[in-house]
C-alpha cells in the first residue's frame, strides 16, 4: 500500500515539475497581458478566435516598437466555459503576475472571476461576456466592452416602431439568455405604450412548432420576435411562413449564423437580425480581416474584432497612464473617451458598461447575412 | 382567425405530429409485442433512417431531381437499407439475449441507442445538416386554414403505410405468425414455426417505418441531427403506451392521440405555451390511472 502510494506521490511530482517547465518564461522587463477565453470545452472555437485575435493585436504593437519601449507578452487562462474553471484560471493568471487582462466569453464563468482580479487589484476587459449580472457583481476593476442584452433590446424595439409594427409576439426557448432577451424587450416595448400580445417558449430540439405557429396567428402581430439560437430558430421562420405569415421576422445575436439560411432555405428572405459587431459588416475591421485570415488561415470569428478593439483600448490606456502599473492602467481605462475601435467607438458609462450600443441590424438577403443600416 | 378555423388548423397540426409518433410508436409495440422488449435504441433508428434518406437523396437527386420523385425512391431505399440494419441489431444484441432476464436485453437495447447515438455524433460532427428538397409551399386555402400540399402526401402516406402494414398482419402467413408468437413462443416453436425468422421479420418492418418517419421529417422540417431520435422516441414510446403497448391499432391511435393533445396542449393553456408538455403528459397520467393497459390494450395473462 505505502508502495503504491509512494508511485503516486512520485507521478505527481513529475507532472508539477512537467508543468512548470512549459510554463511561459517572462523576460524581467516585459508587460504581462493575461488572455481569459475557453480555448477548450463547448465553446472553444470562439475562444479561439478571441485568444487569436488579442495575439494577432499584440504582435502588431510590438512590431511597432511595444509600450513605453517594453514588450508585451501574454498568457492565456482557459476557463472552458465553467465557473469552477474560470476561478482557477483567474487565479493562476492572478499568481503569473499580468497587469491586466482581456477577454471573458461566458459570462457564467466570467462572474466568480471578477472579484478574484479585483481582489488583485487587475483590471479586466470584457470583450464578449454581456450578461446583465457582470456589472452588478462588478469590484470596480472590469470594464465591458460588448453591449449587453438591454442594448440588443433597444436596438430591436427601434427597428419595430421604424416599422411600424403595433403588435409584437416574443418566442424564446426558455433558457436563460434568450429569456433575459424576451423580458427585456417585452419591458421595453410596452413602456413605449406598445402591446405585446404573446411571449411564447420553444423546447429545445422540438422539430413541429406548428401548433405554436396556429396560436401566433391567432392573435395577428404585426412582428415576432425569436430572441434564441438559429437551429430551433430556422425551423420556427419556415414554419411561419409555411403557414402563409408574411410580416416581419427577427431574430436575435444567437440566430446570426449563415447555417439560419442554409436550414430555413427561401423562407428567411427578408429576416431581420441584430448582431453584435462582426467583422465582415464592418468597414473599418477590414484591414484587421484580411490580416487575420493570413495569419491564420480562416476568417475572423463572431467575438474576434471585440477582442481585438479590447487589446488595443488596453494599450491605449497604458500609453495614456505612461506606466504599466495595475492601479494607473485602471484609473486611465475609467477615463476612456471615444477609443476608436473597429468595431466602433468606446467610452464607459459610470457602472463602465459600453456607453453606446454597438449593435447592427443585418437583413437576409439572396441567402446571405448583409448590414441593413 | 375564428374559433373553428383554429380548431381546425390546430386539428391538421395534431394530425401531422401524430402521423411522426405513429409511425414511430408501431416499432416500439410490434417489438415489445413479439419479445417482450422496450427497444430504447428505436428513436435512433428513427435518426439513422433520417441521415440514410438524406445520404440516398443526394446521390438520388443526381437522376430523378430532389423533388416527388427522387424523395419518394430514397425513402423506400432507406426503409429497405434501415430495415436490414434492424435486423442485424435484432441478430448480433437481441437475440442471444432472448433468454437471459428481461433487464439483461434492456440494458442492450439502451447500449445499442447509446451506439448508435455516438456513432451519428462523430460521423456528422454534431453538426445540423439541411435536408433540402425541391418542394414549394403551395397548399390549399380554406378560410383561414391553410395546408400545404407536402403536408396532405405526408399524412396520405402515413395511412398508406399503416394500411399496409395492417393487411400485411392480418391477411398474411408471417402476420398470423407474429401474432401468435406475441401469445405463445414456444407453443409456436413446437408448431414449427420459425420463430426468429419471425422475430428479425418485425424487426425489419419496425424499423423499416421509423426509417419513413425520420426520411419525411427530414423532407418536411428541413433539418435533421444526430440528437433527433431522442425526444421523438419518448414521445413515440408514450404514444405507444397510451394506445396499450403491444398493440398494433393502439400504436396508431395513440401517436394521433398523443399529437393532438400536443396541438390543443399549445392553443388552450392560457398561462403560455410552455405548459403544452405539463398539459399533454397530465392527460397521460389520468388516461393511465383510469386504464392501466391502454386504450386498445389487452390484460396481460400471467403465464405460469
Amino acid at each position: 500500500m505505502t508502495k503504491r502510494w509512494c508511485a503516486v506521490a512520485v507521478v505527481m511530482m513529475a507532472a508539477l515539475i512537467g508543468a512548470w517547465s512549459v510554463a511561459p518564461v517572462f523576460a524581467e522587463g516585459d508587460i504581462k497581458v493575461g488572455i481569459m477565453a475557453p480555448t477548450t470545452g463547448s465553446e472553444a472555437t470562439y475562444g479561439k478566435d478571441m485568444e487569436n485575435a488579442i495575439s494577432l493585436a499584440v504582435a502588431e504593437i510590438n512590431a511597432k516598437g511595444g509600450l513605453l519601449g517594453k514588450q508585451v507578452v501574454t498568457t492565456t487562462g482557459d476557463d472552458a466555459c465553467d465557473p469552477q474553471q474560470g476561478a482557477s484560471a483567474a487565479s493562476k493568471l492572478v499568481s503569473e503576475g499580468v497587469v491586466a487582462v482581456v477577454g471573458g466569453y461566458c459570462s457564467g464563468s466570467t462572474l466568480p472571476t471578477l472579484k478574484i482580479y479585483g481582489d488583485a487589484g487587475i483590471p479586466i476587459i470584457i470583450t464578449a461576456a454581456n450578461s446583465s449580472k457582470l456589472s452588478g457583481a462588478n469590484p470596480g476593476n472590469a470594464f465591458q466592452i460588448n453591449s449587453t442584452g438591454s442594448d440588443q433590446a433597444i436596438t430591436a424595439v427601434n427597428l419595430f416602431k421604424e416599422k411600424k409594427v403595433k403588435k409584437l409576439a416574443i418566442v424564446d426557448q426558455g433558457d436563460g439568455y434568450s429569456a433575459d432577451l424576451a423580458a427585456l424587450t417585452a419591458k421595453k416595448w410596452k413602456e413605449m405604450g406598445n402591446e405585446v400580445v404573446a411571449v411564447e417558449v420553444i423546447n429545445k430540439g422540438e422539430q413541429d412548432d406548428s401548433a405554436l405557429v396556429t396560436r401566433l396567428n391567432s392573435k395577428a402581430p404585426d412582428a415576432i420576435f425569436w430572441t434564441a439560437y438559429y437551429a430551433d430558430g430556422a425551423l420556427l421562420i419556415k414554419q411561419l411562413r409555411q403557414s402563409g405569415y408574411h410580416k416581419l421576422i427577427a431574430v436575435g445575436d444567437g440566430s446570426n449564423s449563415p447555417k439560419l439560411m442554409e436550414l430555413a432555405g427561401p423562407a428567411a428572405e427578408g429576416v431581420f437580425c441584430f448582431s453584435n459587431p462582426i467583422v465582415e459588416y464592418l468597414p473599418a475591421a477590414k484591414t484587421f480581416g484580411e490580416t487575420y485570415k493570413k495569419k491564420f488561415g480562416q476568417d475572423p470569428g463572431p467575438y474576434s474584432a471585440l477582442a481585438y478593439d479590447g487589446m488595443n483600448l488596453l494599450a491605449d490606456a497604458i500609453k495614456r497612464a505612461k506606466s504599466a502599473d495595475k492601479a494607473a492602467i485602471m484609473k486611465a481605462l475609467k477615463e476612456t473617451k471615444d477609443f476608436n475601435g473597429i468595431a466602433g467607438p468606446i467610452s464607459f458609462n459610470p457602472d463602465q458598461t459600453l456607453a453606446r450600443s454597438n449593435f447592427v441590424v443585418l437583413v437576409a438577403k439572396g441567402n446571405a447575412w448583409s448590414l441593413y443600416k | 382567425m375564428s374559433n373553428l378555423d383554429i380548431i381546425a388548423q390546430q386539428f391538421f397540426n395534431g394530425l401531422i405530429l401524430g402521423s411522426f409518433y405513429s409511425l414511430v410508436a408501431l416499432g416500439y409495440s410490434m417489438v415489445y409485442g413479439i419479445i417482450k422488449l422496450l427497444n430504447f435504441a428505436h428513436g435512433d433508428i428513427y435518426m439513422v433512417g433520417a441521415f440514410t434518406g438524406f445520404a440516398l437523396l443526394s446521390v438520388v437527386s443526381g437522376f430523378l431531381g430532389n423533388g416527388w420523385g427522387g424523395i419518394v425512391v430514397s425513402m423506400v431505399l432507406a426503409m429497405i437499407a434501415v430495415g436490414f440494419l434492424g435486423v442485424l441489431i435484432q441478430r448480433v444484441a437481441y437475440r442471444p439475449m432472448l433468454n437471459a432476464p428481461r433487464l439483461s436485453i434492456l440494458i442492450t437495447a439502451l447500449a445499442v441507442s447509446i451506439i448508435l447515438y455516438n456513432t451519428a455524433m462523430v460521423l456528422t460532427h454534431g453538426e445540423f445538416k439541411a435536408f433540402t428538397v425541391g418542394l414549394g409551399y403551395d397548399g390549399v386555402q380554406l378560410g383561414d386554414v391553410f395546408v400545404t400540399y407536402t403536408q396532405m402526401v405526408l399524412v396520405t402516406a402515413t395511412a398508406v403505410l399503416m394500411l399496409i402494414l395492417h393487411l400485411f398482419i392480418s391477411k398474411t402467413m408471417y402476420g398470423k405468425a407474429m401474432r401468435a408468437i406475441s401469445i405463445d413462443q414456444d407453443a409456436c416453436r413446437l408448431m414449427g414455426i420459425d420463430v426468429n425468422m419471425v422475430i428479425a421479420v418485425t424487426f425489419f418492418i419496425g424499423s423499416a417505418l421509423a426509417a419513413a418517419a425520420g426520411v419525411m421529417a427530414g423532407v418536411y422540417y428541413g433539418r435533421i441531427e444526430f440528437s433527433m431520435g431522442f425526444l421523438i422516441g419518448l414521445k413515440a414510446f408514450t404514444a405507444a403506451v397510451i394506445g396499450g403497448i403491444g398493440s398494433i391499432p393502439g400504436a396508431m391511435l395513440g401517436g394521433l392521440v398523443l399529437g393532438m393533445l400536443e396541438s390543443f396542449g399549445t392553443q388552450i393553456s392560457f398561462v403560455g405555451s410552455e405548459w403544452k408538455d405539463v398539459f399533454a403528459f397530465g392527460i397521460l397520467i389520468l388516461l393511465l390511472v383510469f386504464k392501466p393497459t391502454g386504450l386498445l390494450g389487452r390484460t396481460e395473462i400471467e403465464r405460469m
